[in-house]
């Protein structure tokens, strides 16, 4: 009886995991596909005979050193930036009393659960009517604003208060003395926190930078209505792969490898900060 | 909530120059007006002027104070209700599921051992993938010409399917999709729920002749009671935002079979430059997020008295 447990729990696992693998595996096998193995009936799963040449055809499509390079310069600077700022304010919120504390900190909870697409629209008219950028006057007419730039594409994703959220839960936790010691050594707070708080933060750090990373990385939709059809500026990855779909014939083998190709990157993050990662997912689960 | 008195903390009252300010307070101001600076301009203000547009005909050309009309449309708007019944039949067949597998993958994934810790890498990953690129891998299997899924069939000798091309199929088909996808997510918030379960509760049921299933029914169970509601209302917030699958795998098609709210916003918004009627469906959008957020608030306070009443 209890052996029959056990099996069928392992079997139970078997098939969870299974479910979760084999459509990967499909994305693997088909990227190195040719067409007419895809259009054949019938189940052929090995790719016969391999076409690694497929990537370089699928990479050749567009600019993907470009969207590449896009990618990782959005996530990248909203990443470095959201970092700095968010514990600045998480260590505020956490270390100091001071005046509206409790207000402010209601404000930024709320923030937290207003989604982006709720402020998709208005977004994008504060993007477009931008005072002085883009060939707009002072009052945000006349030109195109923030649209079709870097800055109007990360300027949202560093608006976000999850990153402070998370900073002031991992300071709070911090003893009392450690800011009474600085005081009397007579360290100001801003000295506290570079000297003190900062170089204690990698936990919540690696966290949010995971986070923070892999989000920018992968979003879509806001990308999708800042950039200009056509040009390839600042095409970011995961817009260019839905340009493999928008043609008559898809090319599934292309559009296989270049989505495996950005998931890569994802994959990378993920495997060798895993724990991090999961830590950050946690956040905000778990009452205090 | 503890408010300390005003000058309870001497030491740290000192004045500032004039400002009336403590160095203090100076210096957190001073700390957090960055993040503000952006917090203010790129989400309070949109949100803000998300309802003075609903009430305009903006678009991005013209803007002219209309009432209550964008509103009035909507009612009458096929599209849209249409969206809104879809919305909802997405959220509701998705949660269930996703509760069911993220908690039974929890329970295979609990554990030391190397199968289980690469279980929950594996599992996990779909969750951590770009919408998008899901989106892609399935748009693959269910393609009916060349897709995986028909070709599976066909192997068995069954007939195929349009999937995401048959109008009463292809709802079920996104729903898959995200199940596929966000169980993972489930899996790891359940999985530190029940790990925080002391291993000695498990031993003295076990010592009582508690089997598996007992032990699961009253230890585990109620041990992910509070994360529930959490999950609860995180899954069905993500679900009432769902676009970007919706958008790349069928565009809201077969004929508005698959559209939902934020693919109506954004195509009135981006295909049809009516910002204004679509900042009205925003409006109604955010209404039904804040509903769930203030429902679930409520739900977890009335947890937390009742775990005061039974005096643990």
């Amino acid at each position: 009886m209890k052996q029959l447990a056990k099996i069928s729990g392992s079997l139970l696992l078997l098939v969870f995991l299974l479910a979760a693998i084999f459509p990967f595996l499909v994305m693997l096998s088909v990227s190195l596909q040719d067409m007419n193995q895809i259009y054949t009936p019938g189940l052929s799963l090995i790719p016969r005979p391999p076409r690694p040449e497929v990537y370089r055809i699928a990479l050749s499509h567009g600019n993907w050193p470009r969207y590449l390079a896009n990618s990782f310069y959005v996530a990248g600077m909203a990443t470095a930036i959201s970092l700095i700022i968010n514990a600045m304010t998480g260590y505020a919120f956490a270390r100091i009393r001071f005046p509206l504390r409790r207000l402010l900190f209601v404000l930024i909870l709320a923030g937290m659960m207003i989604p982006a697409q709720v402020t998709l629209v208005p977004l994008f008219i504060l993007i477009r009517h931008f005072p002085l950028a883009g060939g707009n006057n002072l009052l945000g007419q006349g030109g195109t604003g923030l649209v079709d730039t870097y800055t109007g594409l990360i300027l949202p994703y560093i608006a976000g208060s999850f990153g402070v959220f998370m900073c002031r839960q991992f300071y709070v936790l911090f003893p009392k003395e450690l800011d009474e010691a600085a005081k009397i050594d007579g360290c100001s707070r801003f000295r506290a926190f570079w000297l003190i708080y900062l170089p204690l933060s990698k936990p919540v750090l690696g966290a949010l930078a995971v986070l923070k990373f892999t989000g920018a990385w992968n979003e879509y939709t806001w990308p999708l209505v800042m950039t200009n059809t056509g040009a390839d500026r600042i095409t970011t990855v995961q817009l260019a792969l839905t340009a493999f779909r928008n043609e008559g014939e898809i090319f599934w083998n292309q559009l296989m490898a270049a989505t495996l190709v950005s998931t890569a990157v994802i994959l990378v993050v993920f495997l060798s900060m895993q724990r991090a990662f999961v830590q950050g997912l946690l956040v905000g689960s778990v009452k205090e | 909530m503890k408010r300390r008195p005003a000058g309870s903390q001497p030491a740290l009252r000192r004045r500032g120059k004039g400002i009336g300010l403590t160095a203090d307070a100076r210096a957190a101001y001073l700390l957090i007006l960055p993040f503000f600076t952006f917090f203010l301009i790129f989400v309070l203000y949109p949100l803000l002027t998300n309802f003075t547009t609903s009430l305009t005909n903006e678009n991005l050309a013209t803007r002219t104070f209309i009432g209550l009309a964008n509103y009035r449309r909507l009612l009458t708007d096929r599209s849209f209700v249409r969206s809104v019944v879809n919305t909802f039949v997405y959220a509701i067949f998705s949660v269930g599921p996703l509760m069911l597998f993220g908690f039974v993958a929890a329970l295979l994934v609990d554990g030391s051992g190397r199968v289980q810790s690469a279980g929950r890498a594996v599992m996990i990953f779909p969750h951590v993938l770009s919408m998008v690129s899901v989106s892609m891998i399935w748009l693959y299997l269910f393609d009916p010409g060349s897709g995986l899924l028909n070709k599976l069939l066909a192997s068995f000798g069954l007939p195929g399917s349009d999937w995401l091309f048959d109008e009463k199929l292809a709802l079920p088909c996104l729903i898959l999709v995200n199940v596929w996808k966000s169980s993972g997510y489930v899996m790891m918030i359940d999985l530190a729920a029940l790990q925080s379960v002391p291993p000695s509760l498990h031993e003295a049921a076990r010592v009582d002749g508690a089997g598996y299933l007992s032990r699961v029914f009253h230890i585990t169970l109620p041990a992910i009671r509070p994360v529930s509601y959490f999950l609860l209302a995180t899954l069905s917030i993500e679900c009432f935002k769902t676009f970007e699958q919706v958008r790349i795998m069928t565009n809201g098609g077969p004929v508005d079979a698959t559209t939902t709210i934020t693919h109506q916003i954004y195509m009135r918004a981006f295909a049809d430059f009516k910002m204004g009627y679509a900042s009205a469906m925003s409006v109604v959008l955010f209404l039904i997020v804040l509903t769930i957020t203030i429902v679930n608030l409520r739900a977890g306070g009335q947890l937390e008295s009742d775990r005061h009443e039974a005096g643990t």
